[in-house]
């Protein structure tokens, strides 16, 4: 193998790595709690999170092919080491981008909503709601619940609502 | 509403925009921004959910009017890590990445909000629980604010009785009972929390509800940035 392909496999993998730790990396450092977001870095890190899985599992591909070849090749055992190494971590980085940080390890979303009458739930008489009243049906969610989940994907009254706070 | 153009969509939480959550959809993977219900990135971008009216009532207040309603259920496995009851209160003590810092307001101060028309309100909370009924414009929207038998509840209404002209006289009754609230000289009739007449004249008929929304100043001030208030006069 020339020096110049050996140079380009390199190249390759030092490319793959970036995209993919931008693809997992950026979102979070944008859209995490307790910061101040700008409209713009807001945008394009949404914008990265949404084709961050493609762009890092296509780098993992690229990254695993390019070191087999550097591997090959007649390089020193220590750098097809790290070029190997260099693959692996973009591997792992592509699971990593699979992973919504927020939606299964911050927060817990209630998947199976479940309900039942006022008398049958624990709460204080001062306990707050978010309650709706849609076609005779009315619903409550109660604030502990909400500040915990935030997030509710329901179906009242026929009618599908997303209670959110 | 989480039906938009005929597609049913699932949400989930899926990231902070200045600590007003993003949502993201299943179905199309676009973002959606918690408080204005508006896709900003993604398939759907520029898109609208359609707010259906709520109230934040008091467990109490709610069961006296919907003793067959339901209630979401806690969920065993994370019932030990739910939030205290007075969560909004607790999260005042957090501190706010963006600042505001107008009419003396701070950042953590609960406000009231009102939308109509494109103009927008904060009633201060703390206010509008002391004074128990507030009434107001919003634009050009008369509207009345007032705070259920429980001291704690709010709802807010279009301050003009439908079928009759002119503008209502709403008193505040004293008795913090359930069932008559207010009182208004020119009907002669007595109005219960959920808005309706149920003596006098106007008997039977019930004001128009106008949503309100419960938020931290600098997260209304934020995306209502025309925004006038109500109830900062002491500061």
């Amino acid at each position: 193998m020339q020096r110049s392909d050996r140079t380009l496999w390199i190249f390759v993998l030092v490319a793959c790595l970036a995209g993919s730790l931008v693809s997992v990396a950026y979102p979070l450092y944008v859209i995490r709690p307790f910061r101040a977001q700008g409209a713009r870095e807001l945008i394009a890190a949404l914008v990265v999170a949404r084709y961050g899985p493609l762009v890092s599992a296509v780098s993992a591909l690229a990254a695993v092919a390019a070191a087999v070849a550097y591997w090959r090749s007649s390089a020193p055992l220590l750098w097809r080491r790290l070029a190997a190494a260099s693959a692996m971590l973009v591997c792992v980085l592509a699971v990593l981008a699979r992973v919504n940080v927020f939606e299964s390890l911050m927060f817990h979303p209630l998947e199976h909503p479940a309900f039942a009458t006022p008398s049958e739930v624990k709460l204080d008489d001062d306990d707050k709601l978010i309650v709706v009243k849609i076609g005779g049906s009315a619903r409550a969610y109660p604030v502990r619940e909400m500040g915990y989940h935030h997030v509710v994907n329901d179906m009242v009254g026929g009618t599908a609502l997303v209670a959110t706070y | 509403m989480r039906d938009v153009d005929g597609r049913r969509l699932t949400f989930h939480l899926a990231g902070i925009n200045n600590q007003n959550f993003l949502m993201r959809d299943e179905e199309t993977g676009s973002y959606w921004q918690q408080i204005s219900g508006t896709a900003i990135s993604g398939p759907l971008k520029g898109r609208q959910l359609t707010l259906i009216l709520s109230d934040e009532l008091t467990f109490r207040t709610w069961k006296a009017e919907e003793p067959e309603g339901m209630v979401l259920k806690p969920v065993v496995r994370y019932a030990s890590e739910y939030e205290a009851k007075d969560w909004d209160a607790r999260m005042k003590l957090r501190p706010a990445v963006i600042q505001f810092p107008e009419y003396g307001m701070q950042s953590r101060d609960l406000i009231l909000g009102i939308q109509t028309l494109g103009t927008s309100r904060a009633f201060l909370y703390d206010r509008v629980i002391q004074e128990k009924l507030v009434k107001g414009y919003v634009g050009t929207q008369p509207v009345l604010i007032v705070v259920g038998p429980d001291g704690q509840s709010v709802r807010a209404f279009r301050d003009r009785i439908p079928g009759v002209d002119g503008v209502p006289d709403f008193y505040r009754l004293n008795a913090d009972k359930p069932g008559a609230l207010m009182l208004d000289a020119g009907t002669g009739s007595e109005w219960n929390f959920q808005g309706c007449a149920i003596s006098g004249k106007a008997k039977g008929g019930c004001l128009e509800r106008i949503p309100m929304l419960k938020d931290y100043w600098f997260d209304w001030r934020n995306y209502n940035p025309q925004t006038t208030i109500w109830g900062n006069t002491t500061r």
